[in-house]
């Protein structure tokens, strides 16, 4: 029983830093309609500049702001200079583009920082407590709040301001939101630079969490998160978010605590072919 | 000599695969991105074929090819029906899938994969490694004259009706994913073929071999030499695979230089070096004087 | 009325719903072989949905489309096609990287997709099917274009080749989607007379059309929609001279098309 409790508190905080990464996907793809692999290749990058800004100034109050500019500047550079020159061309065209620029990406880490593993021994200051004998370290804490504190304010962005507002009307229909006033361009580089932000971040908490950063980090995300987009509903935040989190207890629950012989990974995928069959439009998708 | 040999062998096993591929994303628009897929399928089948049942290359093939057929049907079937973007991801999950049963089947070998594959041999005679490049060679020619009937047949047209434009093609009467699923069939039919080429030229498989990098790599081969042209997936595959034995100093940049080149060809000429706008073609154009009427792209 | 075995298509209470949102509701009408029925009405009136729902695009919510005697609800697009249901889009959809003749060629590939497995791997690459596509190409008059890419044609050719590939089905039934729109003078009294010489070969010609002269003119009878519902149908000449088809105009601002 407290072996199961243990497992559902790892699974959740597994599914929350799937989240904080299928966001951004989410959202560009929501708002674009293309496949942003790349984003992969941002949290890496986000990961690798938090570590080297920490290990500079000794403090996660520098590093962590520090990071997410960086990887801001990075996505939008991205959405200016690849994705929007190739909107006009079937969707294969982008999709492909950014499977490359995730592959150099992934490269530039390597070439940059070396193969090898680096640790990040960086200590998130928060509480750590202890709750009918199982132990909830201050990282599981720090990955819940902070994934609690960015649905808060990604809710309150998307719902309460009138930049929400414009997001969701470009996210509807690019071209009428611009004939009513919307600068769709503005739009699309924030989307880029909230979702780029935030997978900083994940990137930052997960070299923590597992204490390592290595190039191929993004590797699995890459791929994983496109599923998840898929289950959740295309271009549906809550819906990414509900999947990343149940994916993240999935996995947990089914192969670390039910000890089927099933490869980790390519669970995300099996369930993608399950809803597809179950609900072609995801689990909050709407058609 | 051996050592060209060798890059020769590979390069064509390839271009066989891309040339399927190249069916279901350059005739019929379908973006597959889990080819490597049914390149292992291929393999596994006939390594297990030979080594198991005891067949030899000869008398795997035909079931290894049926094989590959029905299993890109069967795959092909759910994934065609959604809409392009899950096709995508679709068969980036297929590629995962099959590598995983690849890796975690006893029956496949698990991680230690099929070795002791044995050689081909024709008429009794064992085919030593310039032999061996010459039936990949034949292979690759059958593989480039189907394609080529393929673009002159009603099939054919009606992939290029729906890469078209599938709203249109189904208003005359194709169905769509009649159209698509024939493409997908031949484009893995191909891949099979090359798998088992692959696997009794290397003689010893494993999953690792099939994985999802593979996939981008048949992919860029295709974008790079020109998605829908007859000959673009075979310059792609001699580029691709001359790069890294010219670039053998820079190994250390190969994947860098590798995704660059990608990254700048899709970004700048998304319809490869011999598709309809590109500088190749131009200038071939500018010499000859001559334009090319027909289908686009053939 | 026309005698029963003449109907070529009848639509019975026929309804389309998105969501809450009525785009057909109840409507019915019967069209005869070699009519010409004009489907007019306000932006947002149906119209299109009401195509969609004739060639198999959406199922009907309720009701039934019915072709010679035949319920066809859940039929898919290209089973509308093999059936003998031809159709143009408002938003022309050409084949862009073929020739206007492979254009036309598609659609005379018909029986060969749908026949046996292995008929489909014949080639049409042919003098023969050529010809037959130049046939039709020179009826629509895009003859001298045949060899440009589809792509580069102007709209009013892309209206034609739209013509051209459903004439290459040989329909019973021709749904024309507003295809005499962004088309000037001299090229509407073309179409108008190829249109009456589809129609004098049997075919019935279902037509949306904006253009009310042209509608008015070149109709048979017409269909007038409103938020999804029939609200008069007759000759030309009475509903154009409804009051309620007046007034859905006038409250659409719309004044002065009616002619």
């Amino acid at each position: 029983m407290q072996l199961l409790f243990e497992q559902l508190l790892n699974g959740l905080a597994i599914g929350s830093i799937y989240a904080l990464i299928t966001l951004g996907l989410a959202l560009v793809y929501g708002i674009l309609g293309i496949l942003h692999v790349a984003h992969a290749g941002v949290y890496a990058v986000g990961a690798y500049v938090g570590l080297w800004l920490y290990s500079l100034s000794g403090t996660l109050l520098l590093a962590i702001p520090g990071s997410m500019i960086v990887c801001a500047a990075l996505g939008v550079a991205i959405e200016r200079f690849v994705y929007f020159p190739l909107l006009k061309y079937p969707p294969y065209v982008p999709l492909i583009s950014s499977i490359a620029l995730f592959l150099g990406l992934e490269e530039v880490c390597r070439i940059v920082a070396g193969p090898d593993l680096l640790t990040f021994p960086a200590h998130l200051p928060f509480p750590s407590f202890t709750v009918g004998g199982v132990f909830v370290s201050s990282t599981l804490t720090a990955v819940y709040s902070v994934t609690a504190i960015v649905l808060v304010f990604l809710w309150f962005v998307t719902t309460k301001t009138e930049f929400g507002l414009a997001m969701r009307a470009a996210s509807q229909d690019m071209e009428v939101a611009s004939s009513l006033g919307v600068d769709s361009q503005r739009v699309v580089d924030a989307t880029f630079v909230i979702g780029s932000a935030i997978a900083a971040l994940a990137g930052i908490l997960v070299g923590i969490y597992y204490n390592q950063v290595y190039p191929t980090m993004g590797a699995m995300p890459a791929y994983k998160t496109l599923a998840l987009i898929v289950v959740g509903g295309m271009g549906s935040a809550p819906g990414a978010v509900l999947a990343s989190i149940l994916l993240g207890l999935g996995e947990t629950l089914l192969i670390g605590f039910a000890n089927i012989p099933m490869p980790r990974d390519a669970l995300a995928f099996i369930a993608m072919i399950v809803v597809l069959m179950w609900k072609p439009t995801g689990l909050l998708g709407r058609k | 000599m051996d050592y060209l040999v060798n890059v020769a062998i590979v390069i064509s096993i390839q271009a066989i695969a891309a040339c399927g591929l190249n069916v279901i994303v350059g005739y019929a628009g379908q973006i597959s991105l889990g080819h490597a897929a049914f390149f292992g399928i291929g393999a596994y089948a006939s390594a297990m074929l030979t080594t198991k049942a005891g067949l030899t290359f000869w008398g795997a093939l035909p079931l290894v090819l049926l094989i590959a057929a029905i299993l890109g049907f069967l795959l092909g079937l759910p994934s065609l029906r959604v809409k392009e973007d899950f096709l995508a991801i679709t068969t980036i999950g297929i590629n995962f899938i099959v590598e995983a049963v690849f890796l975690y089947t006893p029956f496949f070998g698990k991680a230690l994969g099929i070795g002791g594959i044995p050689r081909i041999y024709v008429f009794g005679q064992r085919l030593n490694n310039q032999m061996l490049l010459g039936l990949c060679l034949f292979f690759l020619a059958l593989t480039l004259l189907i394609c080529w009937r393929f673009t002159r047949t009603w099939a054919g047209l009606s992939c290029f009706a729906v890469r078209e434009n599938e709203t249109a093609a189904s208003s005359m009467g194709i169905s769509p994913v009649r159209a698509k699923l024939s493409a997908f069939v031949i484009g893995t039919v191909f891949a099979g073929l090359a798998g088992a080429l692959y696997a009794h030229y290397v003689r010893f498989i494993s999953a690792g071999d099939f994985g999802f990098p593979v996939s981008i790599s048949m992919m860029s081969m295709v974008v790079l030499g020109g998605m829908g042209t007859l000959w673009g997936p075979l310059l792609g595959a001699v580029i691709l695979g001359i790069l890294p034995e010219v670039f053998r100093p820079l190994i250390d940049y190969r994947m860098f230089l590798y995704s660059l080149l990608l990254l700048l060809m899709i970004r700048f000429q998304p319809g490869g070096l011999l598709g309809e706008h590109s500088f190749v073609r131009t200038a071939f154009r500018g010499l000859t004087g001559k334009e090319k009427g027909g289908v686009a792209g053939v | 009325m026309s005698p029963v075995s003449d109907v070529i298509l009848s639509v019975k209470n026929l309804s389309v719903h998105f969501g809450g949102l009525k785009a057909v509701d109840d409507v019915s009408f019967e069209m005869s072989r070699g009519e010409i029925l004009g489907l007019i009405g306000p932006n947002g009136a149906g119209k299109t949905t009401c195509f969609n729902a004739i060639s198999g695009v959406y199922n009907p919510t309720l009701g039934d489309v019915v072709l010679d005697g035949r319920r066809t609800n859940g039929t898919p697009p290209h089973g509308m096609a093999a059936l003998g249901v031809g159709r143009t889009f408002q938003i022309v959809h050409p084949f862009t990287g073929l020739s206007v003749r492979d254009n036309v060629i598609v659609p005379l590939g018909g029986a060969r997709y749908r026949g046996n497995f292995l008929r489909s791997f014949g080639s049409w690459r042919d003098k023969k099917i050529a010809a037959e596509a130049e046939k039709i190409l020179d009826t629509v008059g895009l003859l001298d274009q045949a060899d440009r890419k589809a792509g580069l044609l102007p709209i009013g050719n892309l209206r034609r080749l739209e013509i051209a590939r459903a004439l290459a089905l040989r329909p019973r039934l021709l749904l024309l989607d507003e295809s005499f729109s962004g088309l000037r003078h001299a090229e509407i009294a073309q179409i108008e007379a190829l249109v009456r010489g589809i129609r004098a070969g049997g075919v019935a010609v279902l037509l949306i059309e904006h253009n009310m002269k042209v509608a008015m003119t070149l109709s048979d009878r017409v269909v007038v929609l409103d938020h999804g519902r029939k609200l008069a149908e007759g000759l030309p000449d009475d509903v154009s001279s409804n009051p309620d088809v007046i007034e859905a105009y006038l409250g659409k601002g719309e004044s002065g098309r009616v002619a």
